[in-house]
């Protein structure tokens, strides 16, 4: 029942066998050996397993690998050198755990493009969709901010 | 490199510095036990009882069996042959491996079916039948005390903890294990005092829900076997499997990576002795990773009632206070006894009574078990005392924070074991409290629908005593340091904090010190990473490690004439002619302890002491009943932060935790024991928005002169408060007083209709 | 556990892959719902239909003023569309807070109705706005108002093999509307109730009103008693209450007991008239 699905992820041309039932976390950890897109409830609520599909964000645990065929695929481990999200939560402390703090870099990505300068509500918004059970909301929001001040300054 | 060799500019302690591990975590590179494969490794899959208590009748597994892709179905039947008497347990040894001819909750193990595709394992999983002969349950801690319905035939004590030694055997009871404390005669004390209160005060269960829920994979030859697991305490699990097995130590090769949280949920044994058991079976790497709906039925937090009596002078001073205190520890005992021990002696909160009463009592019940959950049981003693001192304040017409200080435990005071305070800042903990709440400046009461209100609440813990941690530190030829030690790192900064702890007294940057995580065939003896226990254990054991270490580096520049300011690596150029060799420092640490006498009463019972208080502002909707935390100020006694921003995280993420606890975060059971609610579709745990507005955290100026530079352990201590001074608040906003864990909005309103 | 996956590039041949006798095949779109219902067991699907290359997403204004939204649109491209935070504020107000920005990247409108979850928050607000959508089937195209989608808990009026092609709101107009849900745990819960109003203000008595509940009860349910006492008058509160939930059947649950969500209905549609009154000024 497996049948070959091409896309490109993290910009790079790929192909995979994958079953119709399994999701895209499977895949990216199976085939590709990308752990940084985890599933955790299962239920697309803790955003663990965030990853980008064209562009968007999308819960990888809820998404059908086979509907990846064609798509562009971003996952926290694209692009050698950590951006100014990654340096702002390095700074900000913003983890404990670390277990859903690739989601939430991918999540941050995503808000900044389309809020540069997102106030406390946006971010909280935003990023509500996101569990963080070590609980370092605060320090979540303050790496926001700093992210979002250093895009701006580069 | 160069930095490894260059000497610390600045002090380590005290120094914010970012998590060793940052960068790999930000990157999606830290390494989890659920990232990991290994060749030819089946997948396991639990197979769970329906039922809450019953003898199992018949397991038929032939059609699991038959499907395609399946390796073999175990059931406990089959452990035997490796494992003759398959229970295991910190405290007890009640818990099977799988279910042996009885199960005793709703979603207990009883079969697993191994196959290399996880989803033909949960395929087939679905496919195996049971049938059972259901026996009487109990669910409620204080129905469990008189109950005929008996969970266990017979109570089988491990002996494994000094401190849990005298556990004895007993049958026909639930009772697991009963602590009583007596100190002056509280009786006496209440009958004569000018005024009595009376409350009783009830906390639900819930469940830690780590994001990376609970994972081991064992892997194994004849005569040696692996297990990567994400656990709390590998060298717990060490001697277990074992003891299991009846192997010698050696062979048992225990290793954990990162935790994606733990918060007490992987302690002790979890699913450790099932993949060992299953790759002994198989001679194939066995993996098992439990969905988030699985950890429900794997570990949780007490649920407690507690009845609370104080005697008073009209002027407010406490005389004599009376405990009662029942935890629901589910079908297996887990460290429930520890909780009813060490939690228990402290039920009668940080205030100096001379008469005190208490009676604590470990009861088994057909729900999932129950263990440690961040506080060790001590939120559950917190939410009662807190509201009951409180609830007394207001009926004496004295103001909750001076009613407190008049009854304040006091530096060098006996705490109720008899064992004295030192080093514990209650006093400043109070203090900085009213402060920071603003208490005595006019307050916003709100208008309307909407009235606000606030509360406060302090909070004290001891610490789980005696235990013992061992450290290597090895100096390179280069000059660059490694640390080995078992504390797991699983949120906390414990690597961190062992780094600054090395590199303190080499004189090393942090950042260049390695730590090297659990593995018990490499890093020495840990009892476990829990209770706030490590910082100061661990550290202590660091420490003196490095010390070694420095003593050692010292004694050759002597014996070599070198001079005494002369860097690393020219010591060993020196003796060995190049750059070679290592220099091991080694630390041992085990504080002294006293166990308690027959009266409960010890003056030894604690190497230190935590203590954390809260105060909220509260807004209450009250044509609804829905309360939100405007303003959330934590403070705490942790001695001196080593890593103030990991510390000020630590105790925010705690009280955020226990936000969630507090207001909504409840496991709901049916008649029949079957929990509803086992998923976090349905077990809400806190997320953005439900943060109040502001949180304010503050590490009072303090210092344990017996820790590590000064340090004790917080990772607990954000907890303590926060659940007492909510509902406190709330009864200072609407004049309603709950007694019961949730403070849902539905009961508050239904209280303001009562009110009515 | 394995199933079959089909990508048609038509409608017509996406109509003719679905099964008008066998519940087991199933057409996906963002897919959200039924991957869940997937991983809960509850759907074994023997093919799934996906309608990811229909072409049928897009966000217009037709001729008579009327929102046109393709099925296939996501929620969140209907939430940052210019278009509908203009002419219909309270659909992309009420999409800020529905689930979490990844689904709403993925879920779809068309999927989002058709899955008939009590819990969601559009049905009634387009039930309140009367907004309807297109059904297309074998035999043809027909138009279905959004109130008359769900039939109960996870039931529909549409056929095994017959889709939502096209959801139409129609302009507001003069009207004012409002969407306020309670949720009774956490901010992210599920809500316990919800409330969608549309009114039409003049001066201080009402021309016109729908009023739509969601949560409290198995489907979207109107309020027609309470209609019938906004209309054309001073809202008497007291008359209101009494209405709220006088022809209501609701169950209580995880949320809280079928008392305590009768007093929230009552709380949230008096906060639900103030908030579309305060918009009408």
């Amino acid at each position: 029942m497996r049948h070959e699905i091409r896309f490109r992820l993290n910009g790079e041309a790929v192909s995979a066998q994958v079953a119709p039932h399994e999701n895209l976390v499977e895949v990216l950890q199976e085939n590709f050996g990308l752990y940084g897109a985890r599933e955790s409830c299962g239920q697309g609520l803790c955003g663990c397993c965030t990853v980008l599909v064209n562009g968007r964000a999308v819960s990888g645990c809820l998404y059908l690998a086979s509907l990846i065929e064609g798509a562009e695929v971003l996952t926290v481990e694209n692009g050698s050198e950590p951006d100014a999200v990654q340096q702002a939560f390095v700074e900000a402390g913003a983890f404990q755990c670390g277990f859903c703090t690739p989601g939430f870099v991918l999540m941050t990505r995503q808000l900044l493009d389309e809020h540069p300068d997102p106030d406390e509500d946006a971010i909280k918004h935003y990023l509500s969709g996101n569990l963080c059970r070590c609980a370092a909301y605060p320090e979540i929001i303050e790496a926001v901010k700093l992210a979002a001040q250093k895009r701006r300054r580069s | 490199m160069k930095r490894a060799l260059s000497p610390a500019e600045t002090p380590q302690v005290g120094r914010s510095l970012p998590r060793l591990e940052s960068w790999l975590k930000v990157t999606g590179r830290a390494e989890y036990v659920h990232n990991l494969r290994l060749p030819g490794m089946l997948y396991g899959r639990i197979f769970r009882s329906s039922v809450a208590h019953g003898r199992i009748k018949r397991l038929d597994v032939s059609a699991a069996q038959a499907v395609g892709g399946v390796h073999r179905v175990v059931s406990a039947a089959d452990l035997k042959e490796i494992v003759p008497d398959p229970y295991y347990g910190p405290a007890f040894h009640d818990q099977p491996v799988l279910a042996v001819d009885k199960v005793r909750y709703v979603g207990e193990p009883v079969a697993v079916v191994l196959a290399a595709d996880p989803h033909v394992a949960e395929e087939a999983a679905h496919l195996i039948v049971a049938e059972y002969d259901e026996l009487p349950a109990v669910y409620d801690e204080v129905e469990a005390m008189s109950s005929k319905a008996i969970v266990h035939d017979a109570l089988k004590p491990a002996g494994t903890f000094p401190d849990l030694k005298h556990l004895k055997g007993r049958t026909n009871t639930n009772v697991a294990l009963d602590f009583h404390l007596r100190r002056g005669d509280a009786a006496q004390a209440l009958a004569a005092a000018e005024r009595v209160f009376e409350h009783r005060f009830r906390t639900q269960q819930v469940m830690h829900t780590p994001l990376e829920p609970l994972v081991s994979v064992a892997e194994s030859t004849d005569s040696s076997l692996t297990i990567h697991t994400a656990s709390q305490s590998p060298s717990f699990v060490r001697s277990e499997i074992a003891r299991l097995l009846g192997w010698p130590e050696n062979r048992i090769r225990v290793r954990v990576p990162f935790l994606g949280g733990g918060f007490g949920a992987k302690l002790y044994i979890k699913l450790e002795a099932l993949v060992a058991v299953l790759s002994l079976l198989s001679r194939r790497a066995v993996k098992i990773s439990l969905t988030m709906e699985e950890q429900f039925f794997t570990i949780t937090k007490h649920a407690s009632s507690f009845r609370i009596k104080s005697g008073a002078t009209r002027d407010g001073r406490i005389s004599a206070r009376e405990c009662e205190v029942w935890w629901n520890g589910g079908a297996y005992a887990d460290i429930g006894p520890r909780v009813t021990q060490k939690s228990g002696f402290t039920a009668a909160g940080p205030y100096d009574i001379e008469h005190v009463a208490i009676d604590s009592y470990a009861l088994y019940t057909n729900l999932p078990p129950a263990g440690a959950l961040r506080g060790f049981g001590i939120p559950q003693l917190v939410w009662a005392y807190e509201c009951h001192t409180d609830m007394m304040a207001r009926e004496l017409g004295i103001d909750p924070i001076e009613f407190r200080r008049r009854n304040l435990l006091r530096e060098g005071r006996p705490q109720a074991t008899g064992t004295l305070m030192r080093d514990a800042a209650i006093e400043k903990v109070l203090e900085r409290l009213e402060a920071l709440m603003e208490w005595k400046k006019p307050f916003d009461r709100g208008k309307g629908a909407l009235r606000r209100g606030r509360g406060v609440a302090i909070g004290f813990k001891a610490c789980v005593s005696p235990t013992t941690s061992l450290a290597a530190v090895n100096v390179n030829g280069d000059g660059s340091c490694i640390v080995y030690c078992s504390t797991v790192d699983m949120g906390q900064g414990s690597d961190t904090a062992m780094a600054q702890f090395a590199g303190e007294v080499l004189n090393l940057p942090a950042e260049s010190v390695r730590v090297v995580h659990s593995d018990t065939d490499v890093t020495p003896y840990d009892m476990a990473t829990l209770g706030s226990r490590s910082l100061f254990h661990m550290g202590n054991a660091v420490k003196l490690a490095a010390e070694d270490a420095l003593k050692k580096l010292n004694q050759l520049k002597s014996e070599l004439q070198i001079p005494p300011d002369a860097a690393i690596p020219e010591i060993f150029k020196k003796k060995y002619g190049m750059q070679a060799g290592n220099v091991i420092g080694t630390g041992s640490y085990v504080p002294s302890y006293k166990s308690p006498d027959a009266n409960g009463l010890t003056d030894n019972a604690t190497p230190f002491w935590m203590v954390g208080g809260s105060g909220v502002e509260v807004e209450v909707d009250t044509e609804t009943g829905r309360v939100r935390v405007a303003r959330l100020v934590n403070v705490a006694d942790v001695g001196t932060p080593i890593n103030p921003k990991i510390v000020e995280t630590q105790l925010s993420g705690a009280a955020i935790m226990q936000l969630g606890f507090t207001l909504f975060e409840k496991m709901l059971f049916d008649d029949h024991g079957q929990l509803r609610n086992a998923s976090l579709a349905e077990y809400k745990i806190p997320g953005f928005l439900d943060l109040p507005e502001e949180i304010v955290n503050e590490a009072v100026s303090a210092e344990q002169r017996s820790g590590p530079f000064g340090a004790k352990g917080a990772g607990e201590t954000g907890t303590f408060g926060v659940s007492p001074a909510i509902a406190n608040a709330i009864h200072d906003a609407v004049g309603v007083r709950l007694t019961s864990l949730t403070l849902n909005p539905e009961a508050v309103f239904m209280k303001l209709q009562e009110k009515k | 556990m394995p199933f079959e996956l089909a990508e048609p590039r038509s409608l017509r041949e996406a109509i003719a892959s679905l099964d008008a006798r066998d519940s087991s095949v199933r057409p996906i779109s963002g897919g959200t719902a039924l991957m869940l219902m997937m991983k809960a067991g509850v759907l074994r699907p023997s093919r799934l239909v996906s309608l990811g290359r229909l072409g049928l997403a897009g966000i217009q204004t037709g001729p008579g003023g009327e929102l046109r939204v393709g099925a296939t649109t996501s929620l969140r491209a209907i939430e940052k569309s210019e278009v509908v935070r203009k002419g219909w504020p309270v659909i992309a107000r009420t999409l800020r807070t529905l689930s979490n920005v990844r689904v709403r990247n993925v879920a779809t409108v068309g999927g989002h109705l058709a899955h008939a979850d009590p819990h969601m928050d559009l049905p009634p607000v387009l039930s309140a706005l009367g907004a309807r959508v297109t059904v297309a089937g074998p035999a043809g195209e027909r138009s279905v108002p959004v109130e008359e989608i769900s039939t109960g808990y996870l039931e529909t009026s549409l056929r095994l093999n017959e889709l939502i092609t096209l959801l139409e709101v129609p302009p507001l107009g003069a009207r004012s509307a409002a969407y306020l849900k309670c949720t009774t745990r956490s901010a992210d819960d599920w809500p316990a109730v919800g409330v969608a109003v549309s009114l039409d203000f003049q001066g201080d008595s009402i021309r016109e009103a729908s009023v739509v509940i969601g949560a409290a009860t198995d489907k979207p349910t109107r309020l027609a008693a309470v209609e019938r006492i906004l209309l054309g008058r001073k809202i008497d509160e007291n008359l209101l209450d009494e209405a709220a939930t006088r022809e209501l059947s609701i169950e209580g649950d995880l949320h809280g007991s079928a008392a305590y969500k009768k007093q929230l209905i009552r709380v949230y549609l008096r906060r639900a008239i103030r908030e579309a009154r305060a918009q009408s000024r």
